[in-house]
């Protein structure tokens, strides 16, 4: 191996263990803002990996929409539920927390086991990484071919911000 | 094993992650943290099998897009239910919101 191809396998593994680190922070943890920048840390370990496979442009996508925007959201949401005298983002613990546990464990476990082994034997051969796909080439992609899935996106974005303005108004016409 | 297969197993180790969050959470902040993570496994295993492999490279690049586009309508709606939720019943616990329980 060259010792870019070393120094590839170095720049995975941390972007690895930045996505183990935060997804482990992000279920486990009882603080929910804690658990918020376990997940900021793993969006940024993905975002790290689309850099390693030389789409940059998904990459700043990445930060931008997921740790610009959703996690702020996501802030917000632990932020404006407070429960009353309780402190904010605190998940309280049940009796039967044990038993919850270990039936989530199976839960994730049992695709885990089944497609990880369909991935190790099915997988096709890797080729080398081709040159990095230009920005134009995207955008003409996505005004030709994926035109249909442009236009639908935009009404399902604006469809979810004009259905949270209607919750919120509904929220404030009930008192 | 080949650059493929790792970046699938990592996109399958954020699908268990979110898998297991979603079902041991409580709180319906903690649940959407967990979609959070299962969509940024799908998005990885978009870009990496188009990336290394002879498919068409813009077609995983700009489906791993529209996924986040998805999941930031996904984030606002969400956000928009915790709080009527939190306003009639004072509780985003999961288990509490069960009306619909047979």
């Amino acid at each position: 191996m060259s010792m870019m191809e070393y120094l590839a396998y170095a720049a995975f593994g941390l972007y690895l263990f930045l996505i183990v680190a935060g997804g482990l922070a992000a279920v486990l943890s009882k603080n929910l803002i804690r658990s918020l920048v376990g997940l900021i840390m793993t969006l940024f370990g993905v975002a790290g990996m689309y850099f390693l496979m030389s789409a940059p442009f998904i990459a700043l996508m990445q930060i931008l929409i997921y740790v610009g925007a959703v996690s702020v959201l996501i802030f917000f949401a632990i932020m404006l539920t407070r429960a009353p005298g309780g402190e904010s983002g605190i998940e309280g613990s049940t009796p039967k927390a044990l038993k919850r546990g270990l039936l989530a464990l199976a839960t994730a476990l049992m695709p885990a086991v089944i497609l990880g082994a369909i991935i190790i034997r099915k997988t096709p051969e890797t080729l080398p990484l081709k040159p990095e796909t230009a920005l134009t080439v995207l955008g003409e992609f996505l005004t030709g071919p994926f035109a249909l899935s442009f236009e639908l996106i935009s009404v399902v974005l604006f469809v979810a911000m004009a259905g949270a303005v209607l919750l919120g108004f509904e929220r404030r016409k009930s008192e | 094993m080949s650059p493929l297969v790792w970046y699938h197993l990592t996109a399958l180790l954020l699908l268990s992650f979110g898998l297991f969050g979603l079902t041991s959470r409580k709180t319906l902040v903690g649940m959407l943290i967990s979609v959070e993570l299962m969509l940024n496994g799908a998005g990885l295993a978009l870009v990496a099998s188009t990336r290394l492999t002879a498919a068409l490279d813009a077609v995983g690049q700009l489906g791993a897009l529209l996924v986040m586009g998805l999941a930031a309508a996904e984030a606002t709606l969400v956000l928009a239910i915790i709080l009527v939720v939190f306003k009639r019943l004072g509780t985003t616990d999961s288990e509490a919101v069960s009306f619909l329980r047979g």
